[in-house]
């Protein structure tokens, strides 16, 4: 019995060997753990799927392996079962060649690539250009791309050139360059932030909002012994501005013309890692304590940070929250977590001199960058939302008298 | 002023067709007429009106009323040295000699590894509109295209009608002279009076144009003409047309260069859809001229169904409408 890496959720379409828990020869029980394999946003196991003895591991660990492509066999006592186990999973993809083969690549519907609409005569015209037509956009009718999308790729500044002229180009003492591998993570988030940018009209609001009281309500409990980060009140705070400014918690769908908007509140928090940027996801924020909310976050990022997340938990945000203040920044734009429709982001806070009550006074002030995309909403409504985002960390109480 | 009369004459296409058999009886004693009432009557549509009197009727040869024995005789004939040329009375009555056409006459050549060739042509008046009772006008081009060794040849104006036909009297193999029936009196056009030939396997590009490739034949390229023309005016576009004139072997150069010029096609034809020829046309576009499409090659054609009474004749038919409309989505595609 071949074990085939399947797609084990979002479409993914390749993985990368980490660890074998078994070796030639071992016997496995069913749904006992047979590689460890890390996608792009998690690491999984996979299990057996019947009793048997391992026969062969066909890769090495660090491979990058395709989905549909056989990792390891098993040999199972139980051979007719097997045969129809074999025959079952071949028909759910017929498509797919010789099992053993690693070089060919699996044809299938999951294909990763963008699917493009282009004439053959604009396939030609691209090809003679030495464009790669997957990075264009089509204009032309279902985003079909047209010939003179090609001409207008061409012209614009960042042209992408053939190899040929790339290799031309390149002066020779550059021999010795280094290469970061652009695949995994990396390139899954250079595709989402491609797709979302070119998708989604984006627009930014910055507003600045006064902290003291908060930070003074966070002391305040730390020494009553109950330690709760301020990451914690904003989120809170968030999902409450959202509930009164529903717009922000929602999608487009511009096929069936309508906003959906979502009936909870899952916020995503923007999360550093080794690999590059990943958005775990606290759902149901509205039925969570600013306690919980804290606590989750903390299991989270630390999840995050161990490579540990689960697709479960990296799926079904509605917004998003990226917190990069304690890195230091002082203002930036963003990109939405398409296909969100909002995401804030909160940057370093500073004690200032600021004026309240016609008197110069220290404060703590922290910068807000609110991106949102404009098909869905407009600058006074986002201005408005993030009055009431600010209202809220200004007078942490009138988010006490609101919880259930 | 005489001399240039006596070499030009404007004529109908079925006049050009007498004029043809005429000219290929005169120079070649082994030419000969076989059919249902060709020699006394001049056929049923006078295409051979005359030839009696004027090569007899050991040369103009009145058959009974049996297709399969006409062409079997003709197999025989053109296998001892003659050159046959049956006609059909209507095309729709080829039937009962199909297993004459496909077991023997277009086979000879192979089955003798090229002793003896079939040197025949059976004419055919084919096509709709002319509203004739059943079987009279079923457009079947392409249960013959099917057959290896067998010409399909099919005019579309007086010119190519004496051309083409002088071509495949002379022809070693046999060839299928199918000619639509709405053509034969509908105009003249100037054609020599001395002997010429028309290739065969050559298509005609009947009107220039830059942005479709129209390719059709018979009688719907005069209709496909005059709908493009009423068309183009006031449209920044063009049709090119292409007449095939052969439908086996069909012109792979002309049709691929055409289609190459302008990235889009269209074919029309009266027959039906399913199996209908347009299916090869669009299969060698894709060979040949892939890369260079800028929209699927849309196709006009007749229903799937037998040509219907003749009350419904001209909704069977492609029109003008329908093909303005495939050449508008083509354009829009």
């Amino acid at each position: 019995m071949e074990v085939k890496l399947h797609d084990i959720g979002e479409g993914m379409h390749e993985a990368e060997i980490l660890h074998y828990f078994v070796e030639p020869g071992q016997n496995v029980k069913n749904d006992e753990p047979l590689v460890e394999i890390q996608t792009d946003k998690m690491t999984a196991e996979l299990t057996a799927p019947a009793d048997g003895v391992v026969e062969e591991l066909r890769f090495h660990i660090g491979d990058v392996v395709e989905v549909g492509t056989t990792i390891l066999s098993l040999r199972t006592d139980d051979y007719e079962e097997t045969q129809t186990m074999i025959v079952q999973r071949e028909q759910k993809q017929p498509m797919k060649t010789g099992a053993s083969s690693t070089s060919t690549k699996p044809y299938n519907n999951e294909n990763p690539h963008k699917r493009v609409q282009a004439s053959p005569h604009t396939r030609r015209v691209a090809r003679e250009q030495g464009v790669n037509i997957e990075e264009v956009t089509g204009s032309g009718p279902s985003g079909r791309i047209t010939d003179e999308d090609i001409y207008q790729f061409l012209k614009a500044p960042s042209k992408p050139v053939s190899e040929k002229s790339t290799e031309e180009a390149q002066p020779k003492e550059q021999e010795e360059r280094k290469f970061v591998p652009f695949r995994g993570r990396r390139k899954q988030i250079a595709k989402k932030m491609v797709k979302s940018l070119h998708t989604a009209p984006h627009v930014t609001h910055f507003d600045e909002v006064m902290m003291s009281d908060l930070l003074d309500l966070k002391q305040q409990l730390k020494q009553e012994g109950t330690s709760i980060s301020v990451a914690a009140f904003f989120i809170k705070a968030i999902q409450m501005s959202l509930e009164e400014h529903a717009i922000f918690n929602s999608k487009l769908n511009e096929e069936q013309e309508r906003i959906e908007l979502e009936p909870h509140f899952n916020i995503g928090l923007a999360t550093d890692t080794e690999e590059g940027l990943i958005v775990p996801v606290i759902k149901n924020v509205e039925d969570k304590s600013i306690e919980l909310i804290h606590k989750e976050m903390k299991e989270l990022t630390a999840k995050a940070k161990e490579n540990q997340l689960s697709a479960k938990e990296l799926s079904g945000g509605t917004f998003t929250m990226s917190n990069v203040g304690p890195l230091g920044s002082t203002g930036a734009t963003p990109i939405l977590n398409y296909p969100e429709t909002g995401l804030i982001a909160f940057h370093k806070t500073k004690r200032m001199p600021v004026v309240v009550n016609e008197e110069i006074v220290i404060r703590d002030v922290m910068n807000i960058s609110f991106i949102f995309d404009h098909r869905v909403a407009d600058g006074a409504k986002a201005a408005t939302f993030v009055n009431r985002f600010i209202d809220y960390i200004h007078h942490p109480s009138k988010m006490l008298v609101k919880l259930v | 002023m005489t001399t240039v009369a006596a070499q030009v004459k404007k004529l109908t296409m079925i006049q050009a067709i007498t004029d043809a058999m005429k000219t290929m009886m005169k120079e070649d004693d082994s030419v000969l007429i076989l059919g249902e009432d060709v020699g006394i009557n001049g056929g049923v549509f006078r295409a051979t009106e005359g030839l009696i009197e004027e090569f007899g009727d050991e040369r103009v040869v009145d058959t009974p009323l049996a297709e399969s024995g006409i062409v079997g005789t003709s197999v025989g004939l053109a296998v001892n040295g003659f050159k046959p040329i049956c006609e059909m009375q209507f095309f729709g009555f080829i039937y009962p000699a199909f297993n004459q056409l496909i077991t023997h006459a277009t086979r000879m050549r192979q089955r003798s590894l090229g002793r003896y060739t079939v040197p025949m042509v059976i004419r055919a008046p084919y096509g709709a509109g002319v509203k004739a009772p059943e079987i009279h006008s079923d457009s079947v081009e392409a249960l013959f295209t099917h057959i290896p060794g067998l010409k399909v040849v099919t005019p579309s104006n007086p010119y190519d009608a004496k051309g083409l036909l002088i071509a495949s009297i002379e022809d070693p193999d046999p060839v299928l002279f199918i000619e639509p029936m709405r053509c034969y009196r509908t105009g003249r056009t100037q054609v020599p009076d001395e002997k010429y030939a028309v290739e065969l396997g050559k298509a005609a590009t009947v009107k220039e144009g830059t942005d479709v490739t129209i390719l059709t034949w018979g009688a719907m390229v005069q209709d496909t003409v005059k709908a493009v023309e009423k068309w183009e005016a006031g449209k920044d576009a063009s049709c090119e047309i292409i007449d095939l004139r052969t439908l086996y072997p069909l012109d792979k150069e002309t049709i691929r260069k055409s289609v190459e010029k302008t990235g889009r096609a269209v074919v029309v034809h009266e027959a039906p859809e399913t199996g209908g020829v347009s299916g090869d046309v669009i299969s060698l576009i894709n060979d040949a001229a892939f890369f260079y499409l800028k929209a699927p090659v849309q196709k006009v054609t007749g229903f799937d169904t037998p040509v219907p009474v003749y009350s419904l004749e001209l909704d069977y038919l492609p029109s003008a409408q329908k093909i303005i409309h495939a050449v508008e989505q083509t354009l829009q595609y």
